[in-house]
Formats: C-alpha cells, structure tokens, sequence
C-alpha cells in the first residue's frame, strides 16, 4: 500500500489531493509559498498521531495549520508534505469555572471561546487582530498576544497543559490543571512558540481570567511619532499600566476614517489609544491620570464618549491591517518587517528610524501596534504588478529587522519567525540558535516536523 | 511503500522571489483566462473571509472558502490551465457577498467569482447541473424547462383585460410563476389598481445565467425581456423577487425605474388599507435585495405595518444566507441545504413565519425543515387586507 492509500484508510475522505486544494494551503498571509502533496484534515488525536507516525517512517514533512491567518509562511509546507488542518478539531471541551480554565481542541477560533465563556464572566485575554478567524492552535504554536498584551502578557501566560504529538506519533501531556509545578523541565513553555516543529498540539488546557467590569479609552495625538513614544514612556515611568497603548499614525488615521467615516478619531497628528480596565472608579481614575500624564505633550487629549464609540474604535483597529487599499486601490498591503519589537525605552528611536527609512526608499507606510509592549507593526503598500517597488520593499523590511536589533529588540514581537524571517535567527540568538536546533535534533531527529522554519 | 521525499522542494521555497519576478511577464503573457486584476491582488490572505463565508462553514475545506477562491483564481491567472478541479471551488460559491462587507482590504469577491466563472465557461469548464440549467433557459424561457404557459395562472377573463400599454411592469420571475403562482397572483391582485401589465411572453430575468457564468446566453434572454418592456412603454418596473430584482437592477440597461415589491408596497401603505394582525414574525433577508442592493428596510416597514417583528440572530449587512442563490442550489444541494439548516437556527423563540422577499429563498428554508412555516412577505400583506 502507498503511503496516500495508507492515510486514506486512516481519514477516509478528509484527505485531498486535488491540484485546487492543495494551492489553497501553499500560503498564508505572507508571502512565503510551498505546495503541500496532501491536506488532511484531522478529527482526533488518534489519527494525528497515526498520521504523524506514517509520515515518520516515511520522511515526509507534516505542517499544522490552525486557519492560515499567519504572517510569516509558518503553516506553509515549503519543502512539501502533509498539511494537517486542524480547524476542524474545533470542540471546546470543558468549561471548569471552579478551576478557572477551559479545555479546547487546537481548531476552536478565539473569539468563538470567548464568546463561549462571556456568559461565565470570564475571558481569555490574547486577543490579536485576527482574534474573529484565527485559532487557539496557531496562537500557541507562534505565542500570539495582541492589543491587550501590555497588561495581559501574551498566549504563554495562559496555557496549563497541554496534549502534544511528537514526531514518532507519541502523545504526550506537558502540564496539568495545577496552577504551578515544580516537577521537571517546563515542556508546556517550551511548546508555545515552537511553530509546530517540536510536536503538533491537539487539546489544551487554558486559564481564563474575570472579565473587567469596566474599560475605559483615552484618544490623544501628537505632533509627531516621536512626541507619542516619549508620552508612553512617561505613562509607564509614573506607574499606570494601561490594558492597551497603541499607536496609529496619521496615514492609519487616514484609512481608519475611509473605513468608517463616522469614527470618533483627532484630525491631526499621530494618536496614541490607551485603555484602562477595573471598576468603574478605578479604570475612570487611570485614564484621568493618562489624561494628565500626558497632556503636556499632547496636541489633542480626551475620553471616548460612550463604550460603542470605544467598540467601533476597536473593530475598525483591529482590521486596519489590511485596509490601506481603501486609500488607494492600486496599493496592497505586503506583511515584510511588520512584527518587530524593542525594549519600550527605545521607541521613539525606532519610530524615527523607520520613518528616515520610508522615506529614503520612497516607500510609504503605514505605523501601528502595540506601542505599550514595544511591538511596532509597520504596514509597508506597493503595486503589487510594480517590479522596482518589490524590491525597495524587500530593502526596506530588511533595513527595519536589523534596525529593531540593534535597538536590542526582536524581529518579531508575536507574529513568529516562520520562513519569512528564519535569515535572522543567528544575528538575533547567535550561539543560543544551537541550542534550539539541539533540541529540535533531540525531538524530531529526521526533521520531520515543520523543516525550513525558525532558521533550525 | 511510495515515500514523498523532501528533497526538490527547496526551490519552492524560493517561490516568494520568482512569483515577484514573474509578475510583470505573466502580465504580458496571452491569457485565456483573465479577470481583473487588480480585483484580485487586492486580497491579502487575512482570511476575514474564513469566519464569515457560509460555504466554508458547513464544506470546512480551505477552497470553499472565500480567500482560498481568490487564490484559485490568481492562480488561473498566473498560467494555471483552467480544469474542472476548480469547480467544487468556484461554482460552490452563493454569491451572498457577506465576505464583501467584512473584508477589509475591499475587494468585492462576488464580482471576482462571478467574472471568473465566465471565464471557465468560455474555456468549456462547466458544472454539469449548472449546464442544465442554462439549456432549460435556452430551450423554455424559465430555469425550470418548463413547457406550459407562464402565466397559467391567470384566468383568461384576467389575461384578455391587461392593458397592452403600461407605466408599470410586474416582472413575475420564474419561481412566482411555475412553483409560486399563489405569490404572482397576490402580487398581481395588489398592484392591478395601480394600471400594472405583464409582459406577454416573459423570459427568465437571466439572473441564473449571469450568476453562473453564461454571461452571452443571458444577454440574448434579456434582450427579449428588453424588447417587450420597451414595447409595453413602462417606465417602472415592479418585481417580488430578489434575484430578478438585482438583475434588472444592475445588469439591464439604465432605462427603468426598478423597484422591489417590499419597496412598493412601503410606499403606499396608507393606500393599500391594511389591518392589524395578532401575529409575531422575523425577517429573512435575502442576500440579494438586502447586501447586494441595501433594501433593508422597506420590508420591515411593511411587516410592522401589520404585526410585530422580532429580529433573527444576524440581520441586515450580517444576514446569513439561505444557500440558495449563485447556482448552489443546483450545483451542490447538499450544501445549499445545510446553509439553510444553519440559517434557521438564527430564527428567534416565539413567532408565528419567518417572512421573507424572495422565493429562491422561501424554497430553500422550507426545503430544510423546522416547525415554522417560511412565507413570502406578499402573503402577510395578504392576509391583512382579508
């Protein structure tokens, strides 16, 4: 029996082969492409394993892909093989209150928990833009985090335990329901972030925390970039930790407002949207110490007026992403240099850096991200039929991760290192790199799991 | 045992730089396959798409879904040879552009889809039960092949007394007038005081043909609807069903006032006497009066003129579709049954019909079961005029 005869008997019909299929899982929201020989899409545990064991036995690559909303190739098959889609492995599996913590397949999508645990009074705090597709899978595998993540922390705070494949089809648990342990190597923490190249997760336990009884928003801009980052350093520096701190230039003004028109957003400047959460006194009492914090440095400073102005200002942040053809339809947005990362003291010099940058390369681009964690995402646009304008865009991403390095930053702050970013591993981790690719020696020794990643 | 070797695959990896490189001569190249570009460049993968797109939800697979249908038609463009692969893909999409309103980098899928199923039906890849559909339109005038007269459900007193010249068409559609004819017939009874006429032979609207693909088969069909307008003299034409409704709307030439029969009936409330009926309904928008037109409110208006309304789970901009629209109810039944499965769970406790304005998706909803009766909104106006 081949081995496409093998796996059908183990999946029956979820198993493609179809030429349309397989292109639909040969990327993702990067630009990195692979073409994978097969797509399955699991329903247990058992099969994963039994397929991960196959693939073994066979060196052939196995990719998990939770729903491909990713932005640097990690669920893309670059040197073929099998591509597990786990969305369907969506089943949320326990809601245990008492134990504050659910347990849920790799598939289920993060809004659709949270949207499963509100009526509990409870919530999971990752929250990235993707929050409405993306799953809990993928945001374990790549430690995902997101708006809320300056008082939150990322996905890696959040995860107990969890139910790993690893590359000879052994199914093992990393953690347990306990809240700490001090039993062995953290297997749990050495997972997340992983990207799939240690193990392929198939169930997690996760803790979740009271949902605040009240946010509130303070929009302030700012004569330039700079100004702003120097507001979010003194914020910080006087003790208040806001629940969000972004940053949105004037050019994401700009598509924010061709979005929706009737959003409460300054006319002028760089704006700076910090949320506070807690009661209604507390959360009320830290805005209005932002409000003071920073006014001095402000062009515009104020309180959102209602929760649904607040809402629709979210929403619409949360997509900005990928809304800069709304300026100007000749323009797509690329994901290069998107994700990087410095220590939050240095911000107004990366900001002012990546500025000199855009405009040295006559490449616009747009600034936003979680300036509270020191997570700039810069949204770089071309014409995508434009040859000359690919390139300067592959100049300047490269300009940008070596820029936040030397800043003593990171390449990526949560979106992962995937294919699109492995050229930097050894300049970012240096000797450290080959104690990972130890590891990674130690649990997949035929390299079966996820090869061309994380620059292993 | 057959192993898949990694070996050969790097270069993929490598594909990032060619696909760049070969933009500009891919561009250049003499394609049989082309739809708008920039359309489909816009896409950026973000996969919003993935929690909207309706298909996607009950298939599961990455192509039945709206992103992944974008990357199938960028790859046709790029040299891909068009292949029956792409159908299940491609002619499985309902065209309810739910994916349109919520993507954020603005691209319009349903026109992308749309375009590109021209293009395989130019290169002969074509979706069988679809095909048929299109010769039951060429061979009869109605998407049903259906040979008797359409309008049997006329008496001849009726038929010998409408008016050779009119102001005002009621373009019935196919479905009002071999599966509905009660529809057509209350319709008719309503809008006969105003001086309306029907067209004496009334092809298919061409709705299924554009939806489908057949876009120079759907231009002969409407040109004999056009030729019999122009002949009646009507300025306005009314009609009650959503898909005839967005075709006279946005595919026949501007010459016409179109207007929904919801809308109609908004406008002269007052005249039409209504009464007050002990009922409680929910609305079902169709896709294609409501996201593809914006009517959202006129059959709103309508029902609380009458009865109380309590809204379904997601509504308006958000409504999910029916399933039966864009040549799926054809294509792939069991999919566009299970869409009208899903939609009925959105249906709120405690109402007496969910109503709607459009009879593709009357029969898809009553196709799929459940304890309510679905009606069409012109059978609760009915009812209140009794």
């Amino acid at each position: 029996m081949d081995i496409t005869a093998e796996l059908r008997t183990i999946v029956g019909p979820r198993l493609s082969v179809s030429p349309s299929e397989l292109y639909c899982y040969s990327s993702d929201a990067s630009q990195v492409k692979g073409m994978p020989d097969y797509v399955i899409r699991p329903k247990s545990v058992d099969e994963v394993s039994r397929i991960v064991r196959l693939a073994n036995e066979n060196d052939v690559p196995v990719i998990a892909r939770g729903a491909g909303t990713g932005l640097a190739g990690g669920a893309v098959p670059v040197r073929g093989g099998i591509v597990l889609d786990m969305s369907g492995m969506n089943r949320i599996l326990e809601i245990d209150i008492d134990n504050i913590q659910g347990v849920v397949e790799p598939g289920i999508v993060q809004d659709v928990l949270n949207e499963a645990i509100k009526p509990y009074g409870f919530f999971f705090p990752p929250n990235p833009g993707s929050s409405a597709m993306c799953t809990i899978g993928g945001m374990i595998a790549y430690n995902a985090s997101g708006m809320r993540c300056v008082k939150y922390g990322t996905t890696r705070n959040y995860v107990r335990d969890l139910e790993v494949v690893l590359a000879d089809g052994t199914i093992i648990h990393t953690g347990s329901k306990m809240l700490k342990s001090a039993a062995g190597y953290d297997l749990t923490q050495l997972i997340i972030g992983s990207e799939g190249t240690l193990g392929i997760v198939t169930k997690a336990s996760l803790k979740i925390v009271p949902l605040p009884k009240a946010r509130k928003l303070v929009i302030a801009s700012f004569e330039n970039a700079e100004v702003a980052g120097k507001a979010v350093v003194k914020t910080f520096s006087n003790g208040i930790i806001p629940s969000a701190c972004e940053i949105l230039d004037r050019v994401t003004l700009q598509v924010l407002k061709r979005c929706d028109p009737k959003l409460v957003l300054p006319s002028e400047g760089d704006v700076l949207l910090f949320e506070v959460d807690g009661t209604e006194s507390s959360a009320l009492e830290a805005a209005e110490q932002i409000i003071e914090t920073c006014s001095s440095l402000a062009l515009s400073i104020k309180l959102a007026e209602s929760e649904k102005a607040m809402a629709d200002i979210w929403a619409a942040r949360k997509l900005v992403g990928a809304a800069v053809s709304r300026l100007d339809p000749t323009k797509t947005r690329i994901y290069v240099g998107e994700d990087v990362g410095v220590p939050i003291i240095r911000i107004p010099e990366l900001l002012k850096r990546v500025q000199e940058i855009s405009e040295e390369f006559n490449l616009p681009a747009m600034k936003y991200g979680h300036i509270g964690d020191g997570n700039l995402h810069l949204a770089l646009f071309i014409d995508i039929l434009n040859k000359d304008e690919w390139n300067r865009l592959n100049q300047v991403a490269d300009l940008i991760h070596r820029t936040a390095m030397e800043l003593g930053g990171t390449v990526s702050s949560e979106h992962g290192i995937g294919a699109a970013r492995a050229e930097y591993m050894k300049a970012q981790w240096g000797p450290a790199l080959e104690v990972m690719r130890a590891i990674k020696k130690a649990l997949d020794p035929k390299g079966i799991l996820n090869p061309g990643k994380l620059g292993l | 045992m057959k192993a898949v070797k990694n070996e050969g695959k790097e270069k993929i990896a490598q594909a990032k730089e060619l696909d760049k490189n070969e933009i500009g001569e891919i561009k250049g190249k003499d394609q049989s396959f082309e739809v708008d570009r920039r359309s489909v460049y816009k896409c950026v993968q973000c996969g919003t798409c993935r929690s909207v797109c309706p298909v996607f939800n009950v298939v599961g697979w990455e192509s039945a879904n709206t992103r992944g249908r974008m990357l199938i038609i960028k790859s046709l463009l790029e040299g891909m040879p068009p292949s029956e692969d792409v159908l299940p893909s491609l002619a499985s999409c309902t065209i309810c552009g739910i994916c349109a309103v919520k993507c954020p980098a603005g691209v319009n899928p349903p026109d992308v889809v749309e375009s590109a199923r021209a293009e395989l039906v130019k290169c002969g890849v074509i979706n069988n039960s679809q095909e048929k559909l299109r010769a039951a339109i060429i061979a009869s005038g109605n998407s049903f092949g259906e040979t008797k007269d359409r309008l049997s459900w006329l008496s001849e007193a009726e038929r010998s007394k409408l008016p050779e010249k009119s102001d005002y068409v009621y373009f019935i559609g196919c479905f009002n007038s071999y599966r509905y004819p009660e529809f057509a017939k209350k319709t008719f009874q309503i809008l006969q005081r105003y001086g309306v006429t029907l067209l004496p032979d009334e092809q298919c609207c061409a709705s299924p043909l554009l939806r489908t693909g057949f876009r120079e088969d759907a231009e002969e069909v409407m040109k004999r609807n056009l030729e019999q307008i122009r002949k009646v003299g009507a300025r306005t034409i009314i009609t009650s069903c959503a898909g005839c409704y967005t075709t006279l709307k946005n595919s026949y030439p501007e010459e016409f006032h179109i207007i929904s029969l919801p809308e109609f009936l908004a406008e002269h409330l007052e005249e039409i006497n209504l009464k007050r009926l002990d009922l409680t309904v929910a609305y079902h928008d169709p896709c294609h009066l409501g996201r593809h037109n914006k009517i959202y409110e006129a059959s709103r208006k309508v029902i609380r003129a009458i009865c109380t309304l309590r809204e379904m789970k997601n509504i308006k901009e958000d409504s999910r579709c029916c399933g039966g629209g864009g040549g799926v109810r054809i294509g792939y039944p069991e999919i566009s049954l299970e869409l009208a499965r899903k939609r009925l769970e959105d249906v709120p406790e405690g109402i007496d019909f969910i109503v709607t304005s459009c009879p593709l998706c009357v029969r898809n909803l009553r196709d799929a079961g459940g304890n309510i009766k679905i009606i069409d909104i012109v059978e609760l106006v009915a009812m209140a005029m009794e």
